[in-house]
């Protein structure tokens, strides 16, 4: 039944975000830009709010995903990248939790229901300038003791603080999963710092004839339904735009009703696609969170959030003038983060 | 519980509201062809089918009757026009708004189109020069004016027209009455002559000292009257988007038998233009019809939307346009032709962002309440 219900838990948690978010998260986030780290302050605040920790909670119901899209886009309302910070692990776990077996639940998903912050993320983009998820080329091969990995993944946010990966590459022509740990021989960091998100760290992890054990395959004999994890990262990064949006919005229409430089052309358009953002958000994580396909909607709303997130942040910058250039305002952070997060595939979920 | 999920009867009612369209659009080519005809009140298929529309009001198990209508309405537009002519028009809605038991008691089995329009006020009804002027003698108001781009203006019972009232004692104002077909003075012109929706009933109004009585006044306040304009918005915007699908649904078999395949796996970059603009028009297809059920939603909620409705309307209507124009870009020369329904989809599809509050006076409607101005801050 077609229903825009919010349950009371939902609400609580919208709630309880949006308060974080206003008091604690926003006023530090220029700081986090400047610094390109987020301190340890913010990521005790971010996983205090316990949506990672629900995640990793095996007995906790596995319909959570329209609830993590709005504490995504809530997140993202204060700040792009503390978004990310959260819906990073909360990808890998709930990659972890729908595809992986008994035993690898059982020996990772514990590891993020403790009371520090830790990363880990969904390694799908790759450092290429035709990269598409449909052509990835970090590949592994069956060996004796396990799988041997190749190949560059980035970028990567927080990849120096990540605990884990899951590598996304090809095995005999199939997209598959793999479980990393960041610490093995082979893997290498460096760091590629960019446009936007750069309190996130992001850098490129590199793979040189990495070896891993035999359960480190997702799903171990079955392997796993990747496209799964590339659309539940389509829908968070949709849920992130969303929120970024509405805070170009908002931080907009205050100043446009005061300068009533650029009318109310800003005002009108942004309200209609921040809206329109977050039904098709909801939508897919509706349908990912009743355990089926949501490819297409996924898809659907990813690209409609792009497209909308980036004109969205544009006006907003235009809309300030000169003030918007300045760093001393949010827009311009905004626009490098929007941008940012536009052309990333993976990395996140819901 | 969020959820987009259609319940069965919900599809049992779509689906036959489908059926029926893929038979209305044979009536709706023809009427395209033949604009001054007007059709029946019923063709002989539609015995084969319920009236879909009562029923998406009443029938239980559904997403609620507000979604459900829309839904339903927004497949009757798939076909270009219904099997059955519509009883209902938004001159009922003002009626059943403001009227006395009395007068809805008269005229409620009544189909009565809207009359605002007029050639000097479009998009602003505070500019109506229609006048209504009391004669004391008869007890009778005099009626003058013209209405332009009247919808079911031929085919409806009644007009229930907007004008500037001078009362008694005289106090001026804006006012509805209601003028039944036949009224000396009242004249309805001939079919206008449309880009599109020719199967549509449209037609201009004229009041020549049209004489009508005092209980033909319906008195409400201006606000209430456009208060059902909250309601109709998002019902436009679903009928703009079932033309739209029908545009969509037809590109994306030519692009299937083409043998272009739509890929939502892949990313932009692995996507030929073609595949990646269509993605973009169902993107906003989906978009614009989540807030029609959004704003539908809120209503069965009780919550009555005010922006919702015109965010609606304006996506609704821009959608419409959007995709029927990009679709034809797709396909290529081929698809002007008029054997493909193309044709008539993008020569229909263009009303939708005009008519019924224009794509413009939504967005300064979302702006007035978005930013807390009055009509005098922002026009």
């Amino acid at each position: 039944m077609i229903s825009f219900e919010l349950t009371e838990e939902q609400k609580l948690a919208q709630s309880m975000l949006q308060d974080l978010a206003a008091k604690a998260l926003r006023p530090a986030a220029r700081v986090a830009d400047e610094s390109e780290a987020i301190s340890p302050r913010t990521l005790a605040e971010l996983w205090a709010t316990g949506v990672i920790q629900a995640r990793a909670d095996e007995d906790a119901p596995a319909r959570t995903c329209v609830t993590n899209a709005i504490a995504l886009e809530e997140l993202a309302f204060a700040d792009a990248s503390f978004a990310i910070a959260a819906a990073a692990p909360l990808g890998f776990l709930s990659a972890i939790a729908a595809h992986g077996s008994a035993a690898q639940k059982k020996k990772l998903l514990p590891l993020f229901a403790d009371d520090d912050y830790r990363s880990a993320s969904v390694a799908i983009a790759e450092p290429d300038f035709a990269f598409d998820v449909s052509a990835i080329r970090t590949s592994a091969v069956k060996t004796r003791n396990g799988y041997r990995l190749n190949g560059v993944k980035g970028p990567v946010p927080l990849a120096e603080k990540s605990s884990h990966f899951l590598v996304i590459a090809n095995l005999d022509d199939k997209r598959e999963a793999f479980i990393v740990d960041r610490n093995i021989a082979g893997v290498s960091i460096e760091r590629k710092p960019g446009i936007g998100l750069r309190a996130l760290q992001m850098a490129n992890v590199s793979f040189k004839d990495a070896e891993l054990a035999g359960d480190a395959l997702l799903g171990e004999a079955a392997g796993c339904d990747v496209q799964q994890i590339v659309d539940s990262a389509r829908v968070a990064l949709a849920a992130i735009m969303s929120g970024t949006s509405r805070a170009v919005m908002e931080f907009a229409i205050p100043y446009t009703k005061e300068r009533v430089v650029h009318g109310a052309a800003l005002a009108q358009k942004q309200v209609i696609e921040t809206d329109a953002m977050r039904w098709m958000v909801w939508k897919a994580a509706s349908i990912l969170e009743k355990g089926k396909v949501a490819t297409r909607e996924a898809q659907l709303a990813y690209t409609y959030a792009v497209e909308q997130a980036m004109w969205i942040a544009d006006e907003g910058v235009q809309m300030l003038g000169g003030h918007g250039y300045l760093r001393d305002n949010p827009v311009e952070m905004w626009y490098r983060d929007i941008r940012t997060l536009s052309v990333l595939e993976g990395a996140v979920g819901v | 519980m969020v959820d987009f999920e259609l319940t069965p009867t919900d599809e049992k009612l779509l689906d036959s509201a489908h059926q029926q369209a893929l038979i209305a659009r044979g009536y709706a080519d023809y009427y395209d062809k033949h604009e001054d005809e007007l059709p029946p009140r019923e063709f002989p298929e539609a015995a084969k089918f319920p009236d879909v529309v009562t029923l998406a009001a009443e029938v239980p198990h559904s997403s609620g009757p507000r979604i459900l209508h829309a839904l339903v309405m927004s497949e009757v537009e798939y076909g270009g026009m219904g099997l059955r002519r519509s009883k209902w028009g938004l001159g009922n809605t003002v009626l059943e708004t403001v009227a006395t038991p009395e007068q809805i008691e008269k005229w409620k089995n009544y189909t009565i189109a809207i009359a605002i329009t007029e050639p000097g006020a479009g998009s602003d009804p505070a500019n109506i020069r229609t006048t209504a002027t009391f004669d004391r003698e008869t007890g009778e108001w005099v009626l003058n004016g013209e209405k332009i781009f009247i919808s079911q203006a031929a085919s409806a019972d009644a007009a229930m027209v907007f004008a500037r009232f001078v009362a008694p004692d005289g106090s001026r104002g804006m006012t509805t009455f209601l003028v039944e077909r036949g009224t000396p003075g009242f004249t309805v012109g001939p079919q206008l002559k449309k880009l599109g929706i020719r199967s549509h009933d449209t037609c201009n109004l004229l009041f020549e000292n049209c004489r009508i009585p005092e209980f033909n006044h319906i008195k409400g306040d201006f606000k209430s009257t456009m208060s059902v304009f909250n309601d109709s918005r998002p019902m436009v915007a679903a009928t703009a988007l079932g033309v739209a699908r029908a545009a969509l649904d037809f590109t994306r078999e030519k692009l299937t038998e083409r043998g272009i395949n739509l890929d939502y796996r892949a990313g932009s970059r692995s996507r030929s233009a073609i595949v990646d603009k269509f993605i973009r028009l169902e993107a906003a297809h989906e978009a614009a019809m989540l807030t029609v059920m959004r704003s539908k939603w809120l209503e069965q909620q009780n919550h009555p939307p005010k922006v919702e409705a015109s965010i609606a309307k304006a996506a609704g209507g821009k959608a419409a346009r959007r995709i029927t124009q990009g679709c034809i870009e797709i396909l290529g020369p081929e698809a002007v032709a008029e054997c493909y329904p193309l044709d008539r989809c993008f020569r229909d599809g263009r009303i939708f962002d005009i008519y019924e509050g224009a794509g413009e006076i939504q967005r300064l409607i979302i702006a007035r309440v978005i930013l807390g101005y009055t009509n005098r801050d922002l026009r």
